[in-house]
């Protein structure tokens, strides 16, 4: 008999005390899952943000593109690439006699002999030089009217702008004494286009003069600078041969033909020129930017992967206790250096290490040896080789960590060497975590912003890969680099600023894209370990 | 070449030369295995007291014992596997494969091993196809040719009673057996390099009553070849499989004897209650 009073074994409702109508478990799961969402929020919130001021790029690069085109500074530049072909063929020509007087000097001859030796050139040079400067001389005016009706258009579009700010705060007096003139682009494009029949006639003369010139090729009796001068002879053929080419091109020049989104794309993605802050008119190419930071990178991977891999095997497997305990913390400490102290290093000693090196004697069989630059991509490879080494390192040893240990003592057991049975056991099983650890190696290389800023050289330019490994040794700037550099500098909101935050995400979704391969790669393993 | 592959190889105890002769030619209670007097340390904590016995060649003996008694740790002595363990010692006494001291300091493990295979308690295939599990000791002792392999995996997986089940699938992971089938597998692989021991740790605490039964079979077709060193808990396998019986307790050898006898008339009372299930 049950009394009154006396709690009811049976009776299973909760008894538990609450707080806001929740238990305590309902009120611990809500302040983790809270947590969690908040960084959810913020998360999304940076990801928003980088949209939405990176987006606006497109447009504004394709006004930016098409104002080129309408402004004829599209025009001007065909024949500015024509001048700069004629410009080539000059340099070449005047390292004919660089070399020329380089052969004399090491003959012991005297200077002023030399000169006298050197005359030959002096005359056909000049006279060389002077066939080109009629053209150039006309591409450089052009130039000017081009990019002077390029500015008074984008002037007239600011003030217009201003004058419809006052309008709309209904500051009309002041809004009227805004004097906005209407450029009128066509017209300009028209004197260009007016002057093309005079361009031509240049052109023509340059062709019979230059034609003329090298037939009067002066004979130098060395065979090898014979042969060269030969050579100059038929590039200067070749270029009078390509004069119609940039003559057509002019002439098919169309300042209405529309600049769509897909050029203004292209021009960011394959844009081979990253040019700020120019007088004439800025790029925003990413390429430069991307082999750059893909060459930094690759370098870095080239040294992190054998020592990180290496040293992950080496203490997982054969190292005993004692140097475990000092060689892991030992690598992790490296990842405590601030990355700016890592750079500091790689400008005041390491970059300076290098350049020394490289002028040793048993280097001297490679002609890309001494480099000039202490600072470049090799310098900050290295230096980024250093700061990838602890994440490869400490999970590709997680990787290895976690082969069973069952597997180790099979293979022993069955008479395996501990080499055999790391190469064949270890290693295969825990390939793909030690892929991904690569992977994450890679992102935090190609994240890394401080040492590249500091080390890489910052030459905006796309490296030259026919230079075998002399590569490696030019100097370069990368996309994080960029955004350091120039983002404190940007006006807010300008197609500059949009353009480094187009870069960035680029960046973002290079990372996205490693750590979802790394993710991939890590369950594939999984998996196939049952 | 080491002291100890030396007399491996002088000997005539290689599979081929006992299954030929057969034992009457040759003493049929030749040890193969001696302990002698041996101690043996894990740190300050000593695991095996004075332990004196021999394995006779093509027998098979069960170690039983209570849990900790230190059957596994003598097992792993016999074939060097403590080597491993940072902190493990022998204290006193040696143990002899075939006369020659495995712990001499110039025999060499890789080629002991070769000798002494061994089969765990938990199957442990490598995450590699059937074939390639099987071929594995062929495989690190630089052994490629195709017809040499081919034959190997057939003899093996044969002799391991897996063949039949796995012929059809040898290029599947060896994970994808079921946990019968991996035993069965790793012993297969363990014959692989024509061991003349093989050691065996608990080989069917994992697996059901009709897979243990297999892997019974196996013992004793294998004994003809092999000599066979078993840890069991189960006494019903010990006297199903083994010629001998040692049990084992708190590190010490209590007795040892053929296997009929330790089970009808143990000569020592703790040895009976072990048997009989009255312990402890
Ligand atoms: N690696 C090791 N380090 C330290 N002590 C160990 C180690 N391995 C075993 N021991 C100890 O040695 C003793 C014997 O262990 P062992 O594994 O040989 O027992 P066992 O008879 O095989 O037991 P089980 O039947 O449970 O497998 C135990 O007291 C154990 O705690
Ligand atoms: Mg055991």
């Amino acid at each position: 008999m049950t009394q009154k009073g006396e709690t009811n074994r049976y009776d299973l409702h909760s008894r538990r005390r609450r707080f806001l109508g929740l238990d305590k478990d309902q009120a611990l799961k809500g302040l983790f899952g809270g947590n969690a969402l908040v960084s959810i929020i913020v998360l999304a919130l940076i990801t928003f943000f980088l949209f939405k001021e990176g987006v606006g790029f497109f447009g504004q690069y394709r006004q930016d593109i098409e104002l080129h085109r309408r402004s004829g500074i599209e025009y001007v530049e065909i024949m500015k690439e024509q001048s700069a072909a004629f410009t080539d063929l000059n340099r070449y020509l005047n390292s004919i006699r660089g070399e020329h007087a380089t052969l004399l000097q090491e003959q012991g001859m005297a200077f002023k002999d030399a000169r006298a030796e050197l005359k030959v050139y002096e005359e056909f040079i000049y006279a060389f030089e002077d066939l080109g400067y009629p053209v150039s001389e006309y591409a450089l005016e052009m130039a000017e009217v081009a990019i002077g009706a390029r500015d008074m258009y984008e002037e007239s579009a600011n003030l217009r702008e201003h004058r419809e700010n006052l309008l709309a705060l209904g500051r009309d007096e002041e809004a009227a004494d805004v004097e906005v003139l209407d450029v009128d682009l066509s017209l300009f494009v028209g004197m260009l286009k007016e002057g093309e029949a005079d361009f031509l006639a240049l052109n023509d003369a340059l062709a019979a003069g230059l034609l003329s010139h090298i037939e009067k090729l002066p004979v130098i009796g060395i065979d090898s600078l014979d042969a060269k001068m030969q050579r100059f002879a038929e590039l200067s053929r070749m270029f009078v041969g390509e004069l119609e080419g940039y003559e057509s091109r002019l002439a098919e020049w169309d300042p209405d033909l529309p600049v769509n989104m897909v050029s203004a794309f292209g021009s960011f993605l394959f844009g081979k020129n990253w040019v700020t802050n120019s007088s004439i008119q800025d790029w925003y190419g990413i390429l430069p930017l991307f082999t750059g930071s893909l060459l930094v990178a690759t370098i870095a991977m080239f040294f992190a992967i054998p020592l990180g891999v290496g040293a992950a095997i080496y203490v997982n497997q054969v190292a005993k206790p004692a140097e475990q305990n000092f060689i892991k913390p030992y690598i992790e400490f490296i990842s405590a250096i601030p990355s700016v102290v890592i750079g500091f290093f790689g400008i005041a000693v390491f970059g300076q290490f290098v350049r020394e090196v490289s002028g040793w004697t048993i280097l001297s069989g490679f002609d890309i040896f001494p480099i000039s630059e202490r600072l470049t991509a090799f310098t900050a490879g290295c230096l980024l080789a250093l700061m990838a080494i602890p994440t490869i390192f400490t999970l590709a040893e997680d990787a290895i960590n976690n082969v069973p240990k069952s597997f180790k003592e099979a293979s022993l057991a069955m008479g395996a060497t501990r080499l055999q049975t790391t190469l064949r056991i270890i290693v295969p099983t825990s390939l793909s975590g030690i892929i991904s650890a690569v992977l994450l190696g890679f992102g935090r290389v190609v994240g890394e912003t401080m040492v590249v800023l500091l080390c890489a050289g910052n030459r905006i330019e796309i490296p030259n890969f026919t230079n075998g490994i002399g590569t490696f040794f030019e100097p370069v700037h990368t996309m994080t680099g960029i955004i350091a550099q120039e983002l404190g500098e940007v006006v807010n909101g300008s197609i500059h600023y949009r353009a480094l935050f187009m870069v960035g995400m680029v960046l973002f979704l290079i990372s996205l894209l490693i750590n979802y391969l790394a993710q991939k790669i890590v369950l594939k393993y999984q998996i196939s370990r049952g | 070449m080491t002291l100890l592959t030396d007399t491996l190889k002088d000997s005539a105890i290689s599979p081929k030369a006992t299954t030929s002769m057969s034992s009457e030619t040759s003493d049929p209670s030749r040890p193969l295995i001696r302990v002698s007097d041996f101690d043996f340390f894990y740190g300050e904590k000593q695991a095996l007291f004075d332990i004196n016995m021999e394995m006779l060649e093509n027998e098979v003996t069960a170690f039983i014992g209570p849990s900790g008694c230190g059957k596994s740790t003598l097992l792993r002595c016999i074939n060097r596997m403590n080597d491993l363990v940072d902190v493990a010692r022998i204290g006193r006494g040696k143990i002899e494969v075939n006369d020659a001291d495995i712990y001499d300091p110039r025999v060499d493990t890789i080629e002991l091993r070769k000798r002494v295979g061994m089969v765990f308690q938990k199957s442990n295939p490598f995450p590699k196809s059937i074939y390639e599990n099987v071929i594995y000791g062929l495989r690190i002792q630089g052994i490629n040719k195709k017809s040499v392999l081919d034959e190997a995996v057939e003899r093996c997986l044969k002799g391991a009673a897996l063949w039949d089940e796995v012929k059809d699938r040898l290029d599947t992971s060896g994970l994808s057996l079921s946990g019968g089938q991996q035993q069965r597998l790793c012993i297969a692989r363990a014959l692989a390099v024509e061991p003349d021991i093989l050691l065996m740790d608990e080989p069917c605490s994992a697996l059901d009553p009709v897979a243990t039964a297999k892997v019974e079979e196996l013992i004793h077709s294998l004994k003809d070849q092999y000599t066979i060193v078993i840890v069991t808990h189960n006494m019903q396998q010990a006297a199903r499989v083994s010629d001998k019986t040692a049990f084992f307790y708190l590190g010490k050898l209590i007795e040892m004897a053929k296997t009929d006898e330790i089970f009808m008339s143990p000569k020592n009372e703790q040895t009976e209650a072990y048997i009989s299930g009255r312990f402890g």
